[in-house]
């Protein structure tokens, strides 16, 4: 297999992997999955950041952070479907994910002025509970330079 | 981008961090862009779109104007 099908090939086992089970897989379960050596791993995921842009590491590490619009790590925009649940980094990845899965779900965040639990329903492919209003913090320039606050 | 009870919550935010407010819009097109910006995301060959691509995204949805233009 040439670097790049493996890079493929990884990045969307990422994406089956957090769908199904609701978890960012670490390294060494990506390592196992390929029975590939952990470097050979490490190297692909290094590829997703760098070059193809995909996903999102822990600084410092080889642990993925963000495969948008999935987080590995809990945040205010939690989606649930079925027995499933997911983190998003945001209001827009949060109603990504549902989109993505063409799923009927919920997106449970909280207004961050208030602190008022807000619900988003999403049935038949369409928002069905709407409240409240999104708000970009910075133009689309800067939002890749600042993405823990935009 | 988070999602606000009212524009006086997103107004009341500001406020506290002393900013002006970036831009604010409803759920719908929230939820048109979500789905057009990840409907490739799970095809073996995805690709990072070019920034004429993601532009052309949010025209789409009509998120146009200098807020919107990417670098």
């Amino acid at each position: 297999m040439d670097e790049q099908t493996f890079d493929r090939r990884v990045r969307l086992w990422i994406y089956r992997h957090v769908i199904d089970t609701g978890r960012v897989p670490g390294p060494l379960e990506i390592a196992e999955a390929f029975v590939r050596p952990l470097p050979d791993v490490e190297a692909a995921l290094q590829r997703l950041e760098t070059e193809a842009d995909a996903i999102v590491r822990l600084p410092g590490t080889s642990s993925i952070w963000m495969a948008e619009p999935f987080s590995a790590v809990p945040t205010a925009f939690r989606v649930r479907a079925g027995q499933r649940q997911w983190w998003g980094n945001c209001i827009w990845d949060g109603l990504a994910i549902l989109a993505l899965l063409a799923l009927d779900g919920v997106l449970e965040t909280a207004c961050p002025a208030s602190g008022e639990p807000l619900a988003v329903t999403v049935e038949n492919g369409a928002l069905a509970h709407a409240p409240g209003v999104v708000h970009f913090a910075v133009p689309a320039r800067d939002w890749w330079h600042s993405i823990g606050f935009t | 981008m988070l999602l606000f009870r009212s524009e006086e919550d997103v107004d009341a935010w500001c406020r506290a961090r002393d900013r002006e407010p970036g831009a604010i819009f409803d759920l719908d097109r929230m939820w048109s862009l979500a789905r057009r910006w990840y409907d490739d995301r799970l095809e073996l060959e995805w690709r990072r779109r070019t920034p004429d691509e993601r532009q052309a995204i949010l025209e789409e949805v009509g998120l146009v104007g200098p807020f919107w233009r990417l670098p």
